[in-house]
């Protein structure tokens, strides 16, 4: 089988599970039976997609159906995202239906429903990050939004059900701008493309993006950044986050935050690529800067503010895509590698952040936090990974965001925006009070006395502890493979700045610049 | 009247049509008149298909026409009936039916200003029709926004939809029918998740009034 086969066995693998679940009786089908085919199917996309991620960081790009599908250094570390963090909350979902169903809160069709779509949920995710037809990027982010919305109100209580409506509803709506953007961008490309069928490839138009009307090119952005931004979770589209992600189920909320939001990310990132291309990075950049600055200051606040666990970790997920976008806003090959690796370690800590929001509410049966204390006592290694989970938010070494986090700092010096360096470290300290405040009254603390000592099942423990293992690997240092990987990722998005191919190392070259106070960028100024 | 003038006249009529489906009182003569919009809507883009040459819209033509003149509202219609009751979904607009008018005037205008900026040979004919589409997508928004029903919020999304396949057609008329065939079944899919939460809202919350669904505070 070749590369190609591969990513189409890749797309095809959770479709297949979801089908097979579908057609399957809820009310005379044992739940093992769904429990076997999720663990296949992940099993699937976890083997595949990292052969593919390794493969892709190795050699080329693999291109697949005729170009409508594309892997390349980008796409394949957001793949690599989904292949990890995907099987990780899928194995972690095992344990929590289990519980959901003993508690009585799930009944047959609600389990069948939740495997159904957690494999369309999938599905939908790396649709859109190896899409290469820019109208089917479209589709697959809305294909997120259509297939998450019955996980997020699974539970058919009154609030899962007003969380998923407001969900579905500002996501569709706001992605509607997306495909105006998109529309926008097709429109353009055809008007100057010898063949107008090629208009719909994101690989086709790129090399035609400097020839495009520069006019139309900006308001597209603007559009795209604006529908696909509501999808990330920019403020001040932001407004479905807190609610999809405090009222779904915990493995789900990991999914949403961990790898959804960064495929929106992704997505923005192909158009500022061909935005920089066509206009030069400035405009894509000032957009990104507004929208991120705008999203950290604003989330960091209610980080503080928030009593309710879950929603306490979904403001810190705007927070992050904020943090993201200001380092994309920054730009520069520093700036582009920061929020890379920031996609990457906000990521897999905030999968572990959430897993952990599940095992504390089957311990504690709330997500109120002046409820929840002692949970080293109560169950001694969910409260370890809750506290070191929290410290690696707060973006203490050794964790990875600490690495991310000060690659921004860095980027920021380098391109003397000193405005934003302080605005966001101001919003970082506020944020690291915020989780030393939950470390201190919820990890440690008195344990209730009418809570059992014990803690949850070691299936729902090994992929926290797997996730949290990768986060200290790439907070201790980045792999050989994956810092090139980063390092070829950030190349696509500055290639429109020096068409030569990069000979040299991205990282060294911008610490050197900031050792010879040359900014690379002079945007902010 | 043919050709490029009769897009345009089209085009004028998706507003007014767009207009009734925002004001109309009830769920049922709302689910009609969106049926009527839609048929305006298959209109616009088989004369686009009649004007450019293009074989491709009116094939876009006629699945528009399956999808979004009879599915859609045949969706809404059940979802209607399995709802039952009719008061909920009948609830009126937070705002009065002068200032919805005012407020889709202001779109309109606004649109038409920012199109007459673009310069872009493929819809330079079909400029009226360009704006008409924007503005449609932001009738839609007002109508989410407005609608006290949630029922209702749902031909919010559907006007936003039928503005993005205004645009779709204006804009690129020659792409993939791959591709207008994965936007309307995404719509399809859209409409129908949408009537299942709505009946699911009406089943275990008891309630469609979006003014009740405030417990969340994003």
């Amino acid at each position: 089988m070749d590369y190609s086969q591969m990513l189409l066995v890749l797309l095809v693998c959770p479709v297949v599970a979801a089908l097979i679940m579908a057609v399957l009786p809820a009310k005379s089908t044992p739940r093992v039976v769904y429990e076997g085919l999720h663990v296949v199917s992940l099993a699937g996309v976890a083997v595949l997609g990292l052969t593919l991620v390794v493969s892709t960081f190795l050699g080329s790009d693999i291109f697949a159906l005729g170009g409508w599908f594309h892997l390349d250094g980008l796409a394949a570390l957001f793949l690599g995202l989904i292949a990890v963090i995907a099987p990780c909350t899928g194995v972690y979902s095992l344990p929590y239906v289990a519980h959901d169903v003993a508690d009585g809160k799930l009944g047959p069709s609600q389990v069948k429903q939740y495997y159904v779509f957690f494999s369309l949920f999938v599905f939908s995710m790396i649709l859109a990050v190896t899409s290469n037809n820019i109208i089917m990027m479209w589709v697959s982010v809305e294909a997120t939004t259509l297939s998450t919305v019955f996980l997020v109100g699974v539970y058919r209580t009154k609030l899962a059900l007003e969380a998923a409506w407001k969900y579905v509803i500002v996501c569709t709506a706001g992605v509607a701008f997306g495909l105006f953007g998109t529309l926008l961008v097709y429109a353009n490309a055809a008007d100057i493309m010898a063949d107008p069928h090629q208009a719909v490839f994101w690989t086709a138009i790129l090399p035609n993006a400097p020839f495009m009307d520069h006019s139309l090119m900006m308001i597209a952005f603007v559009f795209a950044a604006i529908g696909f931004g509501t999808k990330a979770g920019l403020f001040p589209m932001h407004t479905w986050l807190p609610d999809a992600h405090s009222e779904a189920p915990s493995p789900v909320s990991a999914l949403l935050s961990g790898v959804l939001l960064k495929c929106a990310i992704l997505i923005i990132l192909r158009f500022y690529i061909l935005t920089a291309a066509n206009v030069g990075d400035g405009f894509p950049q000032l957009v990104m800067m507004i929208l991120g600055v705008l999203s950290v200051c604003y989330a960091a606040f209610e980080v503080y503010k928030q009593t309710d666990l879950k929603r306490k970790l979904a403001y810190s997920s705007c927070e992050n895509i904020g943090l993201i976008a200001v380092c994309f806003g920054i730009g520069g090959p520093l700036g582009i590698i920061a929020g890379l690796v920031h996609c990457l370690a906000h990521g897999l800590t905030k999968a572990l952040m959430f897993c952990l929001s599940g095992n504390i509410m089957m311990k504690y049966h709330t997500r109120d936090l002046h409820k929840i204390s002692g949970i080293i006592s109560v169950a001694p290694v969910t409260g370890v990974l809750f506290a070191a989970g929290c410290l690696a938010l707060a973006g203490f070494p050794p964790f990875a965001m600490f690495v991310s986090e000060m690659l921004m700092i860095l980027a920021g010096a380098a391109a003397h925006a000193w405005l934003i360096v302080v605005l966001v470290l101001i919003a970082l300290v506020v944020v690291i009070m915020a989780l030393i405040r939950m470390i201190t009254g919820s990890a440690l603390g008195k344990a209730p006395a009418d809570i059992s000592r014990k803690d949850v099942s070691p299936l729902a423990l090994a992929p926290e502890i797997v996730l949290l293992a990768l986060v200290v690997i790439l907070g201790i240092s980045l792999p050989g493979p994956l810092a090139t990987s980063i390092e070829k990722a950030s190349a696509i998005v500055i290639m429109y700045e020096d068409e030569n191919p990069l000979n040299g190392n991205l990282v060294e070259e911008a610490l050197a610049a900031i050792v010879a106070n040359d900014a690379p960028e002079e945007v902010f100024e | 009247m043919f050709g490029y003038p009769l897009v345009n006249v089209l085009g004028a009529c998706l507003i007014i049509t767009s207009m009734m489906v925002v004001l109309a009182r009830t769920g049922r003569v709302t689910a009609c008149l969106y049926s009527l919009q839609s048929l305006v809507l298959v209109g616009v883009l088989a004369s686009l298909g009649a004007v450019t040459g293009s074989s491709e819209l009116y094939t876009w033509s006629a699945t528009a026409f399956i999808t979004k003149v009879v599915l859609v509202p045949a969706i809404l219609l059940f979802t209607l009936k399995k709802i039952g009751n009719d008061a909920q979904a009948d609830l009126l607009a937070k705002l009065n039916p002068m200032k919805s008018v005012a407020l889709v005037a202001v779109e309109v205008f606004v649109c038409f200003v920012a199109v007459s900026g673009i310069d872009l040979p493929t819809a330079a004919a079909v400029k009226p029709t360009l704006a008409v589409s924007l503005a449609h997508f932001f009738i839609g928004l007002t109508c989410i926004v407005i609608q006290r029903s949630i029922f209702k919020q749902i031909f919010g999304y559907c006007l936003m939809e039928n503005g993005s396949h205004v645009t779709l057609a204006i804009l690129a008329p020659q792409a993939p029918e791959l591709v207008e065939i994965g936007v309307a079944t995404d719509a399809i899919f859209a409409v129908v998740i949408l009537s299942v939460l709505v009946w699911r809202m009406a089943h275990y919350a008891h309630t469609l009034d979006a003014d009740d669904l405030c417990e969340l505070k994003g």
